[in-house]
């Protein structure tokens, strides 16, 4: 976690933060009493919501418990039953997989491109920055009822009349309600979301590399492609690297606009494992078995992070 | 990942979770759920109804004005309404309250498992105790209580409303197929298709809420094993794979094949449902009398209002239960939670109970009771007064939704592979098997 | 991190022009500028224009809704739907309680960022390294995991249904990414001026009030503006820990207008978006300038 702090996280240019030395204080005169009095209070909240309930999630996942009745000690019976006999936790998680990928192509992937393009028009980027991050400050029951009527068909929303527009009558659909189309359809309002802030970031490291090294490249006779692949985007990859951790884990724990916009429906076809938990928890009352899949959720998390971290650290190495 | 908590901070940690934790469970308090006249003086405040009506609704209208009558003679007494109209969501508040222990005087419950355990611990009064002390036991209608009663038969709920679900009809559409209404569930596919062939989407169905789909599954089982089957269902006595769960899977599976409902059904909501059958574009449309200002008034669309009329549930062949007999749910009801009950809840209770049916047959609903007259609205159509005037004429047992019946968890997994079976996205075959293997998996727990 | 705050020089997040606006440029090049012009201007359209369409929803009829066509212009546009979001809601103490949570947890974020990175970078001390791990690993960690938990905490202990209880879940989750913003930009505050305000006897907490806050202005304008766009709308802690209508911020309020059995008017419901979406728009259309500044350095730095 540490080097992961410094480097991915961090996103630095690596080595210019290596001048952290063990003697870590910046004044020449501190006590130990000043940094429990600036350290506590902020570890205290912290642990007491962050760090204590994933300790209490850990210990509850063990019990079997309604929230009204006595609590029973299962031992791994919750965890037994979310990996051999439980058929809704793997669908659920791959879905959750598929969630991912959408909102990471929507929102890596348009990010990079719109910030690219946008490095290139000559004048009014600040209004299309403007524009293009207003969606991040609409609350996610708002874009809930706004995607439910757009993917209507019955009254006839405004994707399918325009998909009736272009001549695209047979591919109309009630996007909701198919199961082959509603993964899709529960994540593309996540990754239209967000995509404006991730290309923001994107965006001003853009701006930063350096014009000289671009200028040498195409000098040496590099097309735009070949300039944005091999200079620019090199140059960005430890912002690439934050700005993914960042759109995953985001992407891991979306929850509200499935479970505002289909609750998981129709079947499990848009049940992600964390609207699956909510449910498991405070619909049927389930708390250890709740638990013991927010313990997974968060393994997950860890997971990803790290395979992020690794497979981008590496690349860069070689 | 080094989680880097010192040993004895982790162990301070967990001790300090489990206390919280055993703490929590199995507070029952010492209140006894018999007594219904504790001693002691009226002493007015203000007492809490944690409830999920509409919020402009005949139930909150009428209790508003009977707490103002009270509080006239009791100062410092107020009634504070917390509706929560959205009923998923209320069930998680009340669910979680309950855990918390934090409940009010009043709450809302329908006759669910979860409502059972809170009444086994002694956390909610004895309703049929309290309505008979009280002398109003002989004024409430025999299935609205029904409707509240659990399994076993005892009674901790009072129920508020009486309501009849009907099939909603639009004769003219039904004419332009050259169709007649159902005499028997198994008549829907082949009614289904002539209506398609007309054009028509022939059933309106509100597939967002899953309420409305649970209650096509219920009509055959009731129909051909009666209200027991469910009861046996939860209690592991029955299964999907009965010859009535059996055919419930089939017939709905059937209904999807025959393109009974409109195709994004799943994504539907209640207005867009009720909309597709009052502006004329869908035939049927199943909802209760709670309609009834929107559905035989009015403020129905003149060019659909006299062709709108209904039909009680179809029977089967060889059913067990009388043609009267369908879904007549008293709606959720009130519990009166034991560890709050003092002398001023009874009292308050006293009044506005004796008070209400009058109060809320004023605004056009149907009472629970059998002793107030409905008032029919001005502006109604004669399908007002036909409906009011059926619901003296229903029998005693009723259909109990699905959804109030089942353990949470299979519930919420029955309503999904619903969905799926009327989609044609899975066999009735595999939706039995799923549904069992559900039902084991949770019934233990 | 190349271009620290403190020292970098407005300009950079200013793209640089290109000066050269040559009067004769080949036509190729022209063509591309416009292709490229009607490129982003279409991706800007489909970005917005959802928005654009909930706007002139909330002043259509009922009738116009269901049944014209959702591209055309409202036929005939009312106030009505505006009336009816302000008679069914509680707009306000939506918005108000909103305004409390927000204002709450992003001051808790602030001092609490500002005094872990002061004590992890500034002061430091020898377990320094796994504080920073741990408070690290909340960026990874999923909100959720703490619903179950804190729900059973905040019983015990009363504070269920309280302001409280949606502020410091928000305020803990987001704390990792403030001591994170706040240790990278003190890290650049150069160790010279510490030490100059010690020979004047300054202590650490001297130090702290008078040069390492005053310095970190920018960096709060940063991380209040992106937490609150979080918090304003956090819809997963309030719908878990909020019972009561008197507590119940935007989000919650907003879900009020699905009516009893999942009734919904629309065009109300669309109306009141609109209302309670405008305080955060105005807020961010004023300041949007400092917010996509702060969003950007916070990027390049981390």
């Amino acid at each position: 976690m540490a080097e992961l702090a410094q480097t991915g996280l961090g996103a630095g240019r690596v080595g210019q933060r290596r001048r952290r030395s063990p003697a870590p204080s910046m004044l020449p005169r501190r006590s130990g009493l000043s940094v429990a009095i600036f350290l506590v209070p902020p570890l205290l909240l912290y642990g007491v919501a962050v760090l204590l309930p994933i300790v209490q999630s850990l210990f509850l996942s063990l019990f079997s418990w309604d929230g009204i009745t006595d609590m029973t000690f299962v031992g791994l019976d919750n965890y037994a039953k979310m990996f051999a006999r439980d058929d809704v936790f793997w669908t659920a998680f791959g879905n959750a997989l598929g969630y991912l990928a959408i909102c990471l192509v929507l929102q890596l992937g348009g990010a990079l491109a719109v910030a690219a393009l946008l490095t290139a028009l000559p004048r009014a980027r600040e209004l299309v920055k403007t524009l293009y991050l207003l969606p991040a400050i609409i609350s996610t029951v708002a874009i809930a009822f706004l995607f439910q009527r757009i993917y209507s068909l019955d009254p006839v929303g405004p994707l399918n009349q325009l998909l009736a527009w272009v001549g695209l009558d047979g591919a109309q659909t009630a996007w909701l309600s198919n199961v082959d189309t509603v993964l899709a359809a529960v994540s593309v309002p996540e990754g239209w979301r967000f995509t404006g802030l991730y290309m923001l970031i994107v965006y001003a490291a853009l701006i930063a590399v350096p014009r000289e090294l671009e200028e040498a490249a195409r000098l040496d006779g590099a097309s735009w492609w070949q300039t944005f692949w091999r200079i620019r985007f090199p140059y960005i990859r430890p912002v690439w690297i934050t700005t993914t951790v960042m759109a995953t884990t985001f992407a891991l724990r979306g929850f509200d606009i499935p479970y505002l916009l289909t609750n998981g429906g129709p079947g499990q076809s848009s049940e992600l494992l964390t609207t699956y938990m909510y449910k498991t928890a405070f619909v049927h009352t389930d708390y250890g078995y709740a638990s013991a899949i927010s313990v997974f959720i968060v393994v997950e998390c860890l997971v990803a992070v790290g395979l992020i971290y690794l497979l981008l650290r590496r690349r860069d190495d070689s | 990942m080094p989680i880097t908590i010192p040993k004895t901070a982790l162990g301070a940690a967990l001790t300090a979770a489990a206390l919280a934790l055993t703490s929590c469970s199995g507070t029952a308090g010492s209140a006894d759920p018999t007594d219904i006249d504790p001693e002691g003086k009226i002493e007015a405040r203000e007492i809490s109804w944690l409830l999920s009506r509409p919020a402009d609704g005949g139930v909150i209208t009428a209790m508003e004005q009977i707490a103002e009558e009270y509080a006239k003679d009791h100062p410092g007494f107020s009634l504070n309404l917390i509706t929560t109209p959205d009923r998923p969501s209320y069930i998680q508040k009340y669910e979680t309250l309950a855990a918390a222990n934090k409940l009010p005087e009043l709450f809302d419950t329908d006759a669910t498992p979860f409502a059972q355990k809170l009444a086994d611990q002694g956390r909610m009064l004895d309703v049929d105790l309290l309505l008979k002390d009280l002398g109003l036991a002989d004024d409430y209608r025999e299935a609205a209580l029904n409707y509240q009663r659990f399994d076993d038969g005892e009674l901790y709920m009072v129920p508020f409303e009486f309501q009849l679900e009907f099939f909603w009809y639009n004769s003219a559409l039904l004419e332009r197929a050259n169709v007649e209404i159902p005499k028997t569930l198994g008549d829907f596919p082949q009614l289904c298709k002539d209506l398609r062939a007309a054009g028509v989407t022939p059933i309106a169905l509100d597939g967002q809420d899953q309420w409305p789909l649970e209650r096509y599954l219920a009509y055959y089982p009731f129909r051909m094993a009666g209200p027991e089957y469910v009861q046996d269902l939860k209690n592991g006595e029955a299964k999907f794979a009965d010859p009535a769960g059996r055919a419930a899977a089939e017939w709905l599976y059937e209904l999807g094949r025959a393109g009974c409902f409109q195709e994004d059904f799943s994504s539907t909501g209640y207005a867009d449902a009720q909309g597709l059958f009052t502006s004329g574009k869908a035939a049927i449309y199943n909802i209760g009398t709670w309609e009834l200002a929107n559905l035989a008034t009015d403020a129905l669309d003149p060019a659909v209002r006299e062709s709108v009329d209904y039909f009680t549930l179809p029977t089967v062949d060889g059913a067990v239960t009388d043609d009267n007999a369908y879904v007549t749910p008293s709606g959720i009801g009130m519990a009166v939670n034991a560890q709050t009950y003092d002398p001023l809840v009874r009292d308050f209770l006293a009044y506005a109970l004796e008070r209400y049916p009058e109060v809320y047959a004023a605004t056009g609903a149907l009472s629970p009771t059998t002793n107030v007259e409905t008032s029919i609205p001005d502006n109604a159509t004669e399908l007002y007064a036909k409906a009011v005037k059926q619901a003296d004429e229903v029998g005693a047992d009723s259909a109990m939704p699905w959804d109030t019946q089942l353990d949470p968890a299979t519930n919420t997994r029955l309503q999904q592979e619903l969905t799926l079976l009327v989609q044609g996205d899975i066999e009735p075959d595999e939706f039995i098997e799923t549904m069992d293997a559900a039902l084991a998996e949770n019934s233990d727990g | 991190m190349t271009t620290p705050v403190l020292t970098r020089p407005p300009e950079t997040t200013v793209p640089n022009p290109p000066k050269h606006h040559a009067p004769a440029r080949p036509p190729r090049l022209r063509a591309q500028r416009a292709l490229l012009t009607i490129t982003i201007a279409l991706i800007v359209i489909v970005q917005v224009y959802p928005l654009l369409w909930l706007f002139l929803t909330s002043f259509r009829t009922a009738a116009d809704f269901t049944s014209g066509s959702p591209f055309a212009l409202p036929s005939d546009y009312t106030l009505d739907n505006y009336s009816r979001a302000f008679a069914t809601g509680n707009l306000w103490l939506n918005i108000l309680n909103s305004f409390i949570v927000t204002a709450g947890a992003s001051l808790l974020i602030v001092v609490a960022g500002m005094m872990a990175a002061y004590a992890l970078q500034v002061l430091g001390f020898r377990f320094s390294g796994a504080v920073r791990s741990l408070f690290l690993l909340g960026i990874v960690v999923p909100v959720q995991i703490a619903l179950v938990p804190l729900f059973i905490d905040y019983s015990q202990i009363g504070l269920l249904d309280t302001h409280l209880s949606m502020i410091i879940p928000l305020a803990a989750f987001s704390l990792p990414m403030a001591v994170y913003l706040f240790s990278s930009f003190y890290e650049y505050i150069p160790r010279e001026l510490y030490e100059a305000a010690s020979l004047d006897g300054a202590g650490p907490y001297r130090i702290f009030a008078q040069i390492t806050f005053p310095l970190s202005t920018n960096t709060i304008i940063t991380v209040v503006l992106v937490n609150s766009i979080f918090i304003w709308n956090d819809f997963i802690f309030a719908n878990t820990f909020v019972l009561s209508d008197g507590l119940k911020t935007i989000p919650l309020g907003l879900q009020n207008y699905i009516g009893a059995m999942g009734n919904t008017d629309w065009t109300a419901t669309f109306a009141a978006v609109c209302v309670t979406v405008t305080p955060l728009l105005l807020v961010f259309l004023v300041l949007n300038k400092a917010m996509i500044q702060g969003l950007e350095s916070g990027a390049t730095k981390g």
